[in-house]
């Protein structure tokens, strides 16, 4: 097959990667049936497979699929990078590229992705995923959910808001509302608290393209430099034939600057992302990608991080959790880190590996990546925010598509009854206490059958002297799960004359919750 | 080769138009049009001679009148049956729903919680019915919406069988776009005199109000004219003065029908539901173009009066209807 159409199928690959992931994370919301697999990626995520199942003592089933990401790269190296991964086609695309073959980035700077993956690993073997908030995928999801779709809804809704002032465009803009925006955003008006950090990281890492084509992928990302090591064996590799003529165009191309001119244009095979670019722009086809006879392992590079580099990198990781010990939320949890349903079952901070999903599929967006409330440790785990979002009765989305159950299987009736934190009324604040109105939102909403929330009669005298009976709401603590309904729809203004807190501790000490 | 071909300004445009035209196109293609003017649906849905559909082995009893008669109660098995008859008696949807209307029917859809045998939402017969009778008299189109307080509209629709129903029926489910709202005078407003509403709604050539009677913890009951709070924004504000501003939301909205799915009554712990043991068979459906009246006959089904519920009396103070049923012509009759 000639080298220019494998480039084709390559860059095929890598549109039709991103578009199935854009397609599974815009169906991924939850409408009352199960979503499909919107966790696809990250079940042939290799790094995510191996820190969920370190930090959580577990196998995790649905994530063995990542061997086949492995095999890949036994076989025909960093070809996920290449040609899969969505961020490395995001990053990709968005590379000014750099043609003038000049390295400006020092070389030593592709030992760092080694150290990444070392860090993740050695975290995870002592309990902590903090650092899993660097895999690329994960990096993508939370962008994608946080700020670039928000973002662009608002931008649809807000110029389709203009156009609604003028009467005559109602009929265009109603068919172009329920066939293009509702199928794209359903509805969901999503606000973010973390929107503006997560989007100014993707910045720039997206920005590090300019100092070198693939930054990220180059030098910095744990998932590379996993897959950097098995590729090293690769059984497929860059080959330049006799025929080479000197001329430099393939290593002034290599989108990861890894062909040598000094070294014959010879390239690291651990580095090599399979574009095919070389093998197809070369003038006299000299470049090829043939199968080694055996597996043999590619020569050391003077980047590669030797053991001391591993093992300092290692003692950072043993200080690091030794710090996370020290945050307060190892004492307490916070009232701002009401978890998913269920999550009170699991180690959460251990298993949770921030990918998103949780936060994608929430359809109130109540569910929403934390900064430090629960302190640097739980960086993006999904906390449920009831006042910009309640925990919906019916809905079980989080539940079915967390891939490393951390968030457990359970049924949507134990959802129902397993309590994610408890309501209070602040009397001084709630209309009918504290201001002697007519107000019941919080016991109307309440969505349990038996009214976790309910109504009593009580004096109170009007304005005018004259006494009349008036209902106050109080909570039935036994009953009510924390789903946050009341919070939410509350009519006081900013905070809500009833919140929900987190469950009584009953354990003095609550190990990362 | 691999030179990157600049793309210019003109060179832009063009694709996006382009490509934009094709998604259209594709839209256009895959969205096979509601057939309004389907014959089969128009001649089964005459509802100015309903006898027409009226089982044979009906007991004798006096036959009812037709056309004349301010509130109809039906009582019966058939929640479809039961609408259609009531609409009957008031004159036929034809009274209300002129060709060529753009007809609006906003039943009770509150959350995605549970399925309609909860009580909690409007019976998708008694909508699907209505939707047919609109048809049947002359409609250009039927839309039938909510704005549910839990859960998603799409996940409430279908929930509650009202999409199924209403699609099977020739109408179509709207959800509500935040754009389409504005703000609006309330003219005869007691309490507020401006709020925000879903401007299709007011707009509407008809608006037909299909509530469901139920228990409601803040005003008691919640039938035609507390229903009618799904078609604002802002509804906590509501809370403020709910009685009045009920009422004053009433006076804006207008519909022209209202029509209260007695059919299953939740008779506590709504208006979410949620237990089957809450649930009574009333097996009533109550039709007038008097919202007032018609609430206050469903309060009766709760053992209540117009008088008891707040807002009913507030819209009556405001001359929206009566709450005197002995002063109207009111027909009762099993369907």
């Amino acid at each position: 097959m000639s080298q220019k159409i494998i480039r084709n199928l390559r860059k095929a690959s890598q549109v039709l990667s991103f578009g199935l992931f854009m397609y599974l994370f815009v169906q991924a919301v939850y409408l009352g049936q199960t979503p499909l697999e919107s966790d696809l990626f990250y079940r042939l995520d290799p790094l995510i497979a191996a820190t969920a199942m370190l930090a959580g003592r577990t196998v995790i089933a649905g994530l063995l699929y990542a061997l086949i990401t492995l095999v890949s790269s036994v076989l025909f190296g960093r070809v996920w990078c290449g040609w899969v991964c969505p961020m490395g086609a995001a990053l990709a695309w968005t590379s000014p590229g750099n043609k003038s073959g000049k390295r400006k980035v020092s070389d030593k700077w592709r030992g760092v992705k080694y150290l990444a993956l070392a860090v993740l690993i050695g975290a995870a073997v002592l309990g902590n995923q903090t650092a899993a908030v660097f895999d690329p995928i994960s990096i993508l999801t939370r962008t994608m959910t946080t700020a670039i779709w928000p973002a662009l809804r608002y931008l649809a809704f807000s110029v389709e808001g203009f156009l609604y002032q003028f009467d005559a465009l109602w009929p265009v803009l109603d068919f172009f509302n329920a066939n293009l925006l509702l199928p794209l955003f359903q509805g969901i008006e999503s606000v973010f608290i973390a929107a503006i950090p997560i989007a100014l990281i993707f910045l720039v890492i997206t920005g590090l393209n300019w100092a070198a084509e693939r930054f990220w992928c180059r030098y910095l990302c744990p998932l590379g430099g996993m897959l950097a090591i098995p590729s090293r064996l690769a059984l497929f590799r860059r080959e330049v034939s006799e025929a080479c003529i000197d001329c430099g165009l393939c290593a002034r191309e290599c989108p990861t600057g890894t062909i040598n001119p000094a070294e014959d244009y010879a390239s690291d095979p651990s580095e090599c992302v399979v574009c095919y670019d070389c093998a197809a722009d070369c003038p006299v086809e000299a470049i090829t990608f043939s199968a080694h006879s055996s597996f043999s392992s590619a020569g050391k590079q003077s980047y590669d991080p030797d053991r001391r580099d591993v093992l300092k990198a290692l003692a950072g990781t043993a200080i690091g959790v030794s710090l996370a010990g020290v945050e307060t939320i190892n004492r307490r949890q916070p009232d701002q880190m009401i978890r998913p349903p269920g999550a009170t079952l699991t180690n959460f901070t251990s298993v949770c590996m921030r990918c998103g999903e949780c936060v994608r599929v929430c359809p109130t967006q109540g569910l929403q990546p934390s900064l430090f409330e629960g302190g640097l440790q739980n960086l993006f785990t999904p906390r449920l925010v009831p006042r910009l979002g309640q925990c919906s009765y019916t809905c079980s989305a989080c539940i079915q598509v967390c891939p490393t159950g951390a968030i457990p299987p359970i049924s949507l009736e134990e959802k129902q009854t397993i309590p994610i934190g408890l309501a209070s009324i602040n009397t001084d604040r709630c209309l009918a206490w504290g201001y002697d109105t007519i107000c019941n939102v919080c016991e109307e909403i309440c969505p349990l059958a038996e009214k976790a929330i309910r109504l009593e009669d009580a004096q109170a005298v009007d304005i005018d002297g004259n006494p009349f009976t008036i209902k106050r709401p109080y909570v039935i603590r036994d009953l009510c799960i924390g789903c946050g309904a009341c919070e939410y729809h509350c009519p006081v203004g900013g905070e809500a004359a009833i919140q929900v807190h987190t469950l009584p501790a009953t354990e003095g000490f609550l190990r990362g919750i | 080769m691999s030179k990157h071909k600049k793309i210019n300004r003109r060179d832009f445009i063009r694709t996006v138009g382009l490509t934009g035209a094709g998604i259209y196109l594709a839209g256009c293609s895959g969205k096979p049009e509601a057939d309004l003017s389907n014959p089969a649906v128009s001649s089964s849905t005459a509802t100015i001679n309903p006898e027409e559909n009226k089982p044979t082995a009906e007991p004798a009893q006096e036959e009812p009148s037709y056309g004349d008669v301010y509130l109809a109660v039906a009582h019966g098995e058939d929640p479809a049956a039961m609408a259609a008859r009531a609409v009957a008696a008031l004159g036929g949807m034809e009274r209300f729903v002129s060709s060529g209307d753009d007809v609006i029917i906003k039943p009770n859809i509150c959350t995605d919680y549970y399925t309609y045998e909860y009580a909690a939402t409007t019976n998708p017969e008694v909508v699907a019915e209505l939707v047919r009778m609109s048809i049947g008299a002359g409609a250009k189109r039927v839309r039938v919406m909510d704005n549910p307080f839990g859960g998603t509209s799409q996940n409430a629709y279908r929930r509650s069988g009202i999409e199924e129903a209403v699609f099977n029926a020739g109408g179509e489910m709207e959800v509500m776009n935040s754009n389409k709202f504005r703000s609006n005078p309330i003219p005869e407003g007691v309490d507020i005199k401006e709020w925000i509403f879903y401007q299709d709604i007011l707009n509407a050539d008809v608006v037909i109000n299909v509530p469901i009677a139920k228990h409601h913890g803040t005003t008691g009951l919640t039938l035609g004219c507390k229903n009618l709070m799904g078609t604002i924004l802002h509804r906590g504000q509501i809370h403020a003065n709910i009685y009045q501003r009920i009422a004053d939301l009433t006076s804006a909205v207008r519909p022209a029908l209202t029509v209260v799915d007695g059919v299953r009554t939740l008779m506590d712990n709504g208006p979410t539901g949620g237990n089957l043991n809450d649930v009574k068979m009333s097996n009533t459906v109550i039709a007038s173009a008097d919202i007032v009246a018609a609430d206050s006959r469903a309060a009766q089904l709760f053992g209540l009066n117009g008088a008891d519920i707040g807002y009913i009396t507030a819209a009556a103070a405001m001359g929206l209807g009566t709450m005197d049923l002995d002063a109207v012509k009111v027909e009762e009759f099993s369907v």
